[in-house]
């Protein structure tokens, strides 16, 4: 533990929470819409990564393109492949158990989950792990260190990108909730799915709206974490940090968007504090006792409220 | 819902309490464990197994290797170099007519299912040697079952110190950690003139551990000082948090014992938080892969390795143009020499046996003196080692991509760490 890097540590925490943030979205918004634990999220999120792969890698000639014009491309195609395959498993997988029990829906999720996991497996390259070059990424090239006001500490571009473009989606993402009447009618579903049927919202659209945007946020996570951190990719890239998104939504209140994001940022903090007081190997431990002591006071989350649970 | 009884709450804290204590407990076993692990170097057992006798036409000889999983490119070069040794064995002859097959198996790098692949090998397919595994933490059960039915393993790549405790029947073809430890700690001390060096360890890796701990040892003794040792989890993506730690600390010098696939990412974090000294490993960072993965950040990194396509011998040349007219390209990793070097020492062997079993086999491999391997000269130690040189390599550009230069070798010396035999 040195107090000196206290700042650093910080900004550490915040851009890893800008990434649990972004992935808790995903399944704070479903569990609002259709009361599901989306368990397959967390693939959504890894299939994310893997198309910018190929993106930069692959399908174009990466010498052809703008960086930043690359970087775009990586991310549109990213977002759009994960809302297409989000609204796809929602219409294969869970469309059809809509008034089964909530278990069913639930197993169905998690088979979702190990399908892709093991299914990938047949698909994208994995041995060896690809990742994307550090070429693609021209912000890296920008490093401000010794800032005025914030002294000895080092914030590399690409990391001040990212946290930027995920704050950026988050306020899309609210402005989409709370200005539209998309968002009118999502909220609508969220409060009282039969009710909202009945008074002419289109169910099926709101359902399957949630489904591409909350994807699509996971892909722009995987595309932006692979990008940035250079990180070796394979088909349980997102076991983890589902996981860990699924519990920053819990820890904010599950169903609440502001929860979600002051969730995912609590979480990425938390665990590099772990880190700086020297318990690196207890940081996934100490996330989860994290978890139990704040539902064991405020067991509907940090945000959510008391009483909105159906029966 | 908010309404719990005053019990209740003593009873759930006390229950996380005792969770911690747990954990702490069990956190603190582990790294007791890995800590004697390399103390355990006294006598070889001797294997009571009745070992394979040769009886048709042909000489099988088995290799494990991982040809899936994360580990594939090693697994996949060591098959190709021992394949090559075998191929030029059998062009020039056999032995007395017969000719060698060298069955090969997958283990995935999965310890059971290398376990399972030596079992086969041994009992279904008659094999009188085994070659194999890369990864340490498969060859040690593979080895298991080797002494157990009396069939010599050489393995390929394991570096772990207590591999060859296993028994008689096991030897290995490349350095142990020990040695490499010393030979970084040396190499950090003498040629960088490091003082002040900071260690980062995966810890669920125990070749990692054990090689962490090596250098640690080795460097001390040599005057310098270890500032910080930081640990992360293989699998893990960000590693921002521990290398601020790192540059905390202030460290003249890096050092990374893990494997490729998580070093690549940190060579490129550091940069991230400022952490500008030099970064250097062991041969867990022997891939083409890393190149590209590690980015600017891997450009002046070091690590130890067995051997090098750069290498200016006249062995490793006549192996590069021997491997690249079979397969049509250069070797990607140190484990096709390694590869040919073990099956190397077992068909040098197989000539001088007594006679076609696996036990006179054995007592033939173990008296293998001078051998002129790709790695370097290899001699069997009375404990199974290979006592041979390393070689350190340099991550540079060459005529403007990177590539992994030779910059100094080392000729092979006792360490005397832990393992006293």
């Amino acid at each position: 533990m040195d107090w000196a890097s206290l700042d650093q540590q910080i900004i550490n925490g915040l851009q890893l929470g800008s990434i649990y943030a972004l992935i808790a979205l995903g399944y704070t918004m479903v569990y609002g819409v259709l009361r599901l634990i989306n368990f397959a999220h967390g693939e959504v999120y890894m299939v994310g990564a893997y198309v910018a792969y190929y993106t930069a890698e692959r399908w174009f000639d990466k010498t052809k393109f703008h960086p930043a014009v690359l970087l775009l491309l990586m991310l549109f195609n990213s977002m759009v492949i994960c809302a297409i395959l989000g609204v796809t498993i929602e219409r294969v997988a869970y469309r059809p158990l809509r008034s089964a029990p909530r278990i069913s829906v639930l197993i169905t999720a998690i088979g979702v989950s190990l399908l892709l996991q093991q299914g990938g497996l047949l698909i994208f390259k994995t041995s060896p792990q690809p990742s994307i070059s550090e070429s693609v990424n021209p912000f890296k090239a920008y490093t401000f260190e010794n800032l005025p006001l914030l002294g000895n500490i080092t914030i590399s571009g690409g990391q001040t990108a990212m946290f930027f473009v995920s704050l950026i989606f988050m306020l899309l993402l609210w402005f989409l909730v709370t200005r539209t009447s998309t968002g009118r009618a999502m909220r609508a579903v969220a409060h009282d799915f039969d009710t909202a049927a009945l008074m002419g919202v289109d169910v099926n659209r709101i359902v399957s709206i949630t489904f591409i945007v909350g994807s699509g946020l996971a892909g722009a996570g995987g595309m932006m974490n692979a990008t940035a951190l250079g990180t070796p990719l394979d088909t349980f890239y997102g076991l983890i940090p589902g996981v860990k998104a699924f519990v920053a939504a819990v820890l904010g209140g599950i169903g609440n968007i502001p929860g979600a994001v002051l969730g995912g940022f609590l979480m990425g903090v938390a665990e590099t504090m772990v880190v700086w007081v020297g318990y690196a190997g207890y940081k996934d431990a100490v996330a989860f006792v994290v978890l139990i002591a704040v539902l064991l006071f405020k067991p509907n989350g940090l945000l959510g409220s008391v009483g909105v649970e159906k029966a | 819902m908010n309404r719990l009884s005053r019990k209740h709450w003593i009873f759930t804290l006390s229950g996380l309490l005792s969770i911690f204590v747990l954990f702490a407990w069990l956190g603190g076993c582990k790294t007791e464990e890995s800590a004697t692990s390399g103390t355990t170097a006294t006598v070889r057992p001797e294997s009571t197994g009745p070992g394979n006798k040769v009886e048709g036409d042909t000489i099988p000889i088995g290799i494990i290797a991982s040809l899936s999983g994360s580990e594939k490119p090693w697994g996949e070069e060591s098959v190709r170099g021992a394949q090559l040794a075998v191929d030029e064995f059998n062009a020039e002859g056999g032995l007395n007519g017969k000719q060698v097959v060298l069955l090969v198996e997958d283990t995935g790098g999965q310890p059971e299912q290398g376990k399972s692949a030596t079992e086969r090998l041994i009992t279904e397919k008659k094999v009188i040697a085994v070659l194999g595994e890369v990864a340490s933490g498969v060859t040690a059960p593979s080895a298991q079952v080797a002494q157990e039915k009396g069939v010599p393993i050489v393995s390929i790549g394991s570096t772990r110190v207590d591999i060859t405790d296993i028994g008689n029947m096991v030897f290995r073809v490349c350095y142990t950690d020990d040695f490499q430890g010393a030979m970084m700690a040396k190499f950090a001390y003498e040629d960088l003139g490091l003082r002040r060096v900071a260690i980062l360890t995966d810890r669920k890796l125990p070749y990692s551990v054990g090689l962490s701990e090596m250098f640690r040892e080795y460097f001390t003794r040599l005057g310098g000082k270890i500032v910080t040792e930081e640990f992360y989890e293989k699998g893990q993506t960000d590693f921002k948090a521990q290398l601020t730690n790192i540059k905390a600390a202030n460290p003249d010098g890096l050092f990374c014992s893990g494997y490729f696939t998580e070093i690549g990412p940190i060579a490129r974090q550091r940069k991230e938080v400022g952490l500008n000294v030099p970064m250097f490993g062991g041969d867990g960072w022997d891939s083409r892969e890393l190149l590209q993965a590690g980015g600017e950040g891997i450009i002046g990194g070091y690590y130890s390795n067995h051997y090098s396509n750069l290498e200016d011998r006249l062995e490793v040349k006549a192996f590069v143009s021997k491997y690249k007219a079979k397969y049509g390209e250069e070797p990607a990793n140190a484990m096709s020499a390694l590869g040919y070097d073990a099956a190397g020492v077992v068909l040098d062997a197989l000539k001088r046996a007594k006679s076609l079993d696996s036990r006179a086999l054995r007592d033939a491999i173990a008296e293998t003196k001078n051998f002129p391997g790709v790695s370097g000269t290899i001699t069997i130690g009375p404990d199974g080692n290979a006592q041979k040189p390393g070689l350190v390599l340099e991550a540079k550009l060459v005529n403007g991509k990177p590539a992994w230069v030779p910059f100094k070798r080392y000729e092979w010396f006792d360490p005397g760490l832990k393992k006293k035999a």
